[in-house]
């Protein structure tokens, strides 16, 4: 078996459209890290000079009126310029928890989908070239040359998400340093473990992309599933009568923020502020823990997996 | 080693089509001895690939017993599967990748030492061009390597599904020589030809099959033995064919000829002659596999439809 991964991660690390999604793994992230940078880097002196002499109008403006610009006429010679300034600069400063909730999902994202689409290129080339009933005339056992690709599959996308995941955050945290700006306690381990969930969810999604396409036998019947299933969510998502529990992007919260909050529809009994307080019923913010969310996904990829063994061990192959 | 190198009893498949059920292979019987080369023929559609590639694994059948190498497969086929190289159909491989990526992953999947694959790529004639992306191969070279990798195993037996399909002249003759060559020592060779001739030259048995049903099996020699046809030149031949027929030989006019099918000719000049018509040629008709071949498929053709 030992054997058969190696020879595995070897076709992998020899097909190119594979490296070349493992390499947009690298190079995305870096671009998400270098825009969040570069829009919460500090205002310089030489910037703020250039705004200043580009809006002497304004800052004019509100020395003359003051009280417009919110500003008290005493003070309005020093803090006019600043706030004409600071308009034109409006960056928030770098921090850890403003960014678990904005690039960092970004970046959780833009790795799910890469490692998922270079899974299905992997298993999707031995189906399209037909070198899966090569390999299994040298090697007949099925279960194994299925398992053996998905050890292999799910060991480089879980590898890869979590050392870009982590450098990703860990040079967020630098820059911060460096930039003199606090970091609150724990910020750094919570946007770790942000990072770490996200890249078990990009590994598992990877497994199940691969079982996906060992089921289908073809990258582009994949694809149109997956994309089928992402429209569902995202457009047909709040038309359907669906609790939030079942929700596919709320699960995808409650593993990427270790637990997450749901609205319900309450009866609308509810609303009679006599009978309301203190029913549980009437509570229309649930909580959706973690567990919950990893069992929904780890679930669908078990029953994805299942088929997709089932299937390869008993169909014909071409 | 077993007295038979691949054995079928009953073998049967069937596919679910839209219109109901086909049946690629009906209760075949087969049986190919160990050592020699044994010529697998069929028409197109006749159930040749699906057979092997039942009996490698990579279709299940409906019904029936099969065995490689004294193996019951497919239950035991991981156990044999090391001494058996396949070629079936057209060679598939990473199109990406080169020749020698394809053998290596192959070699590596069964821990064969990478030299073997130097060896393997030396014996097909692919030096040199073993560092060239499969997509750029000629069908020929493909074929090579098809080849080529079923030599990483060093097998007791070869199933080759038209192995020469593609190559040159020069390249046919040394895929037979080869073939012959590891009939020669003792390797078991299957192979699947639609080449009648080839099948002759190289086979010292064969089996041969139509609708997925045996319709002959034995040496070439047996088989062809079966087969005796005379050319008959008379000066009336519609007198001398109605005579022939009416006496129940089978006879066909071709060429300004006729042509009987007998086991016994001096029954027919003496048929002949007591109806006043003489002979002026009686010729053997060299018997080859082809007619015999023909012959069979034909008259299955008829029997199925």
């Amino acid at each position: 078996m030992r054997g058969l991964v190696r020879v595995e991660l070897t076709r992998l690390r020899w097909r190119r459209a594979v490296l070349l999604l493992l390499l947009a793994c690298l190079v995305v992230p870096a671009l998400i890290a270098a825009a969040t940078l570069w829009d919460t880097r500090p205002v310089s002196e030489a910037e703020k000079a250039e705004i200043r002499a580009a809006s002497t109008q304004e800052i004019a403006r509100c020395e003359r009126k003051p009280r417009q610009y919110g500003v008290r006429p005493a003070r309005a010679e020093a803090r006019c310029p600043e706030l004409v300034v600071e308009w034109q600069t409006a960056r928030q400063p770098l921090s850890l928890a403003r960014e678990r909730g904005g690039s960092g999902i970004g970046v959780a994202g833009a790795l799910t989908v890469l490692l998922m689409l270079a899974a299905t290129t992997f298993a999707g080339h031995d189906w399209n070239s037909g070198s899966m009933s090569n390999q299994l005339l040298f090697r007949p056992r099925r279960g194994r040359v299925w398992a053996a690709k998905a050890v292999a599959v799910t060991g480089v996308a879980l590898l890869t998400a979590v050392l870009v995941s982590t450098a990703y955050w860990l040079t967020m945290w630098a820059a911060m340093r460096a930039r003199d700006l606090p970091v609150a306690d724990g910020g750094l381990s919570a946007s770790l473990g942000l990072g770490l969930r996200g890249a078990g969810l990009a590994a598992a999604a990877a497994l199940g992309c691969y079982a996906l396409t060992m089921l289908l036998r073809s990258t582009v019947a994949t694809l149109g599933v997956v994309l089928a299933f992402g429209f569902a969510t995202l457009v047909l998502g709040d038309s359907l009568p669906m609790s939030g529990q079942w929700e596919p992007l709320d699960n995808i919260a409650a593993v990427l923020a270790n637990g997450t909050e749901y609205y319900v529809h309450v009866p609308p009994s509810c609303y009679d502020g006599r009978y309301a307080q203190g029913r549980a019923e009437c509570d229309d913010i649930r909580e959706l823990p973690l567990w919950r969310g990893a069992t929904y996904y780890g679930g669908a990829v078990v029953l994805v997996g299942a088929a997709s063994v089932l299937s390869f061990r008993r169909r014909d192959v071409p | 080693m077993p007295d038979l190198a691949i054995q079928t009893q009953g073998l049967r498949k069937e596919f679910r089509t839209r219109r109901g059920t086909r049946v690629a292979v009906s209760d075949l019987d087969l049986a190919v001895p160990a050592g020699g080369v044994h010529g697998f023929l069929g028409p197109n559609g006749s159930g040749k690939t699906t057979t092997i590639r039942m009996l490698l694994g990579l279709a299940r059948p409906t019904r029936g017993t099969m065995r490689l190498l004294g193996e019951p497969v497919p239950d035991r086929l991981p156990a044999v599967i090391d001494r058996v190289g396949a070629v079936v159909e057209s060679p598939k491989f990473s199109p990406n990748l080169t020749g020698r990526q394809n053998l290596l992953l192959l070699s590596r999947s069964i821990g064969v030492p990478d030299a073997r694959v130097d060896a393997a790529v030396e014996t097909v004639g692919l030096s040199g061009r073993d560092r060239d992306r499969y997509k750029a191969y000629s069908l020929g070279m493909k074929q090579r390597l098809a080849i080529a990798a079923t030599l990483l195993k060093e097998p007791d037996l070869l199933i080759l599904d038209e192995p020469t399909n593609g190559l040159d002249p020069a390249g046919i003759r040394e895929i037979r020589e080869t073939i012959r060559g590891l009939g020669a020592a003792g390797v078991t060779v299957l192979l699947s030809s639609h080449i009648l001739a080839e099948v002759q030259q190289v086979c010292t048995s064969a089996t041969i099959v139509g609708h997925g049903r045996l319709l002959a099996t034995g040496t070439v020699e047996d088989l062809l033995g079966g087969s005796t046809a005379y050319r008959l030149v008379v000066p009336d031949l519609p007198a001398a064919s109605a005579a022939l027929s009416a006496a129940g030989v089978p006879v066909t006019e071709q060429d300004g000829a006729l042509r009987v099918e007998t086991g016994d000719p001096a029954a027919v000049t003496r048929l002949l002659a007591a109806r006043d018509l003489w002979l002026t040629e009686l010729t053997p008709v060299r018997a080859d596999l082809e007619s015999f071949f023909l012959q069979l498929t034909e008259a299955d053709g008829e029997d199925a439809a």
